[in-house]
């Protein structure tokens, strides 16, 4: 199974071809806030440097969120698009699971979180089972200190050796982690950057979703509706409510 | 002579509070026209919140550019170019259309066309008639109030501006005053036609040598005399209020526009942007025109109602002229959110 993945959810951008279990190329480009421009070129070079066009792939997958929430909109208006078009399959992964798959140690509770700045992340717990990472702490945007009481509920329960913390800003908390009742250490710079090749291979035993349905999952309200809640106690109403075709 | 094909372009806009799709055959005939609009959630903020109106626009995206086809009875083999907004407008929600536009014409291998957004407010008129060049427009909607001189299709001038609010922008901040939901220019404009001008409001820069113009004095000089009224606990008549904006922003408006169409002498004038639908302006645009000598009287298209606001038709009208032109855009396409149109070169910016 041909499939082509994409990252945009950091300022690490990521693209990927996988065929079956192995990742034929992955090319990643560290742009700040600059995805809008490169992911096409990106893909297209990956294309034809494999002499492929779109409509040979199997299936197109992408980081699904948490993440920059621009930066994920480019990426899967971008797959969900070619998805939609060339009536292929596609698939949305968990940006936090993507990051988790880069470790494989047993044994080991693994912490994937990006910086929320003012110390709150994006953070999930994965261990790894079977060689793919599995969820244990849900995706979620979290405190640091509610992150680490959720970690610490999960020590008192499950016995593992280790934790290792992926992705960004948490050796800024070193002095809390060290609090912990297991030793931690940190991810390697490339296992803490979000890498395609892995959210293609996760994509691959996944389940398809409508390339119509595929949404980011930004895991948090925008400001401007938090407060308007507050203020008017008014519920939340889907989303779908509020777009009227005129 | 043999009859030249047809030129289908499937047009993209998501610049603002709008996602819209359309097929547009040879730049003048919309064949679908899709506008998925999300005033509703909006108005529970009192204006545009740009996060929540990306979150909207990827919602439908997919979903409408299949309506757009399947409305105009089109298939992708039908379409010859794809056109994009890509400036000026909110970055997040300008980037939906773009990397939909560009995604669609990866996938498809259709040449991809860039559009500025002013552009494509000013060629809805091309929807209307045939404009004959040059051409004079005048531009007016929430973010922008220009004069705009275009010598053909494709190469437009600014030789007017506003040095700071657009009128658009004065109307929403005057309807908050008066309780009007957002967008107010529809209940003002109607109320403006059941009252008087009896506030005599400011008309800045209305004998200024230049084209420009300024709405913040006016809009202060409104709040100004409604707080007043407040504070001394008199009621002032809401009709008269709009009335007495509205002839000041109108005065000012067609005042300059039409120094300006002397000037230049266009063999169209057109109006675009949402205030194009406001029924003062029309109306003494359409007077003050019609009162020119017949020597320097140009044709007048105001578009139609529904072209006013942002939609994609627009956008799909404009971008038939740059591909006449052959001006297509690459898949380094950016959202350019302050992207302008050139400014006349006897303008100070």
């Amino acid at each position: 199974m041909k499939i082509l993945s994409v990252s945009t959810a950091t300022n690490h951008l990521s693209v990927a071809l996988n065929d079956d279990q192995s990742v034929i190329v992955e090319k990643s480009e560290q742009d700040e806030r600059n995805h809008s421009e490169h992911l096409d070129p990106l893909i297209d070079e990956i294309m034809q440097a494999n002499n492929l066009q779109l409509k040979d792939l199997d299936r197109f997958a992408v980081a699904i969120g948490p993440g920059s929430y621009t930066g994920l909109r480019i990426g899967i208006t971008t797959v969900k698009m070619f998805a939609s078009i060339l009536n292929k399959e596609v698939v949305g992964i968990s940006t936090l699971q993507a990051l988790a798959a880069g470790c494989s140690d047993q044994n080991t509770l693994i912490v994937a979180g990006i910086d929320a700045r003012n110390d709150n992340y994006f953070a999930g717990g994965y261990v790894n089972e079977g060689g793919l990472p599995v969820n244990v702490l849900a995706d979620g945007h979290y405190h640091i200190s509610s992150l680490l009481e959720a970690v610490k509920e999960y020590l008192a329960n499950k016995s593992v050796s280790k934790i290792i913390f992926i992705g960004s800003g948490f050796t800024k908390q070193e002095e809390l982690l060290k609090a912990l009742a297991v030793p931690f250490s940190y991810g390697t710079d490339d296992q803490n950057v979000i890498h395609a090749g892995l959210i293609g291979k996760l994509a691959e035993t996944a389940t398809p979703t409508d390339p119509d349905q595929l949404l980011p999952n930004y895991l948090r309200r925008t400001q401007a509706e938090v407060d308007w809640h507050k203020k008017t106690g008014k519920p939340f109403e889907p989303d779908s409510n509020y777009v009227e075709e005129v | 002579m043999s009859k030249q094909k047809d030129i289908r372009i499937l047009a993209y806009e998501s610049s603002c509070d709008e996602t819209s799709t359309a097929v547009i055959k040879n730049g003048r005939e919309i064949e679908s026209l899709i506008v998925a609009t999300q005033i509703k959630s909006h108005q529970r903020f009192g204006g545009v919140v740009p996060e929540v109106a990306s979150r909207h626009h990827i919602e439908v995206i997919s979903q409408i550019t299949k309506e757009a086809l399947a409305q105009a009875n089109a298939t992708w083999d039908d379409i010859d170019a794809i056109a994009v907004t890509y400036g000026p407008g909110l970055v997040g929600a300008l980037l939906i259309g773009v990397s939909a536009a560009k995604a669609a014409s990866m996938a498809t291998g259709i040449p991809l066309i860039g559009v500025d957004h002013i552009m494509g407010h000013i060629m809805a008129a091309q929807l209307t008639d045939e404009i004959e060049y040059p051409a004079l427009a005048l531009q007016v909607s929430g973010g922008h109030t220009e004069i705009v001189l275009m010598k053909d299709p494709t190469h437009f001038e600014i030789v007017g501006d506003t040095r700071d609010d657009a009128a658009g922008e004065a109307y929403d901040k005057i309807g908050r005053v008066l309780g009007v939901k957002y967008p107010a220019g529809k209940t003002i404009d109607d109320w403006a036609h059941q009252g008087q001008d009896t506030f005599n409001f400011p008309r800045a820069m209305m004998t200024d040598d230049d084209y420009d113009f300024s709405f913040s004095g006016l809009k202060s000089a409104f709040i100004n005399t409604c707080h007043h009224a407040d504070q001394i606990h008199q009621e002032l008549n809401k009709y008269d209020l709009a009335a007495s904006f509205q002839a000041a922003v109108v005065d000012v408006l067609s005042t300059k526009t039409i120094r300006a169409i002397k000037e230049y002498q266009p063999k169209t004038f057109i109006m675009g942007g949402g205030v194009a639908a406001n029924h003062g302006l029309r109306d003494r645009m359409s007077q003050e025109i019609a009162a020119l000598p017949e020597s320097m009287r140009p044709k007048v298209i105001l578009p139609d109602l529904k072209l006013c606001g942002d939609n994609a038709a627009m956008i799909g009208a404009a971008a038939y002229n740059l591909y006449n032109e052959g001006k297509f855009a690459d898949m380094t396409l950016n959202a350019d959110p302050s992207l302008e149109l050139p400014y006349a070169k006897n303008m100070l910016k």
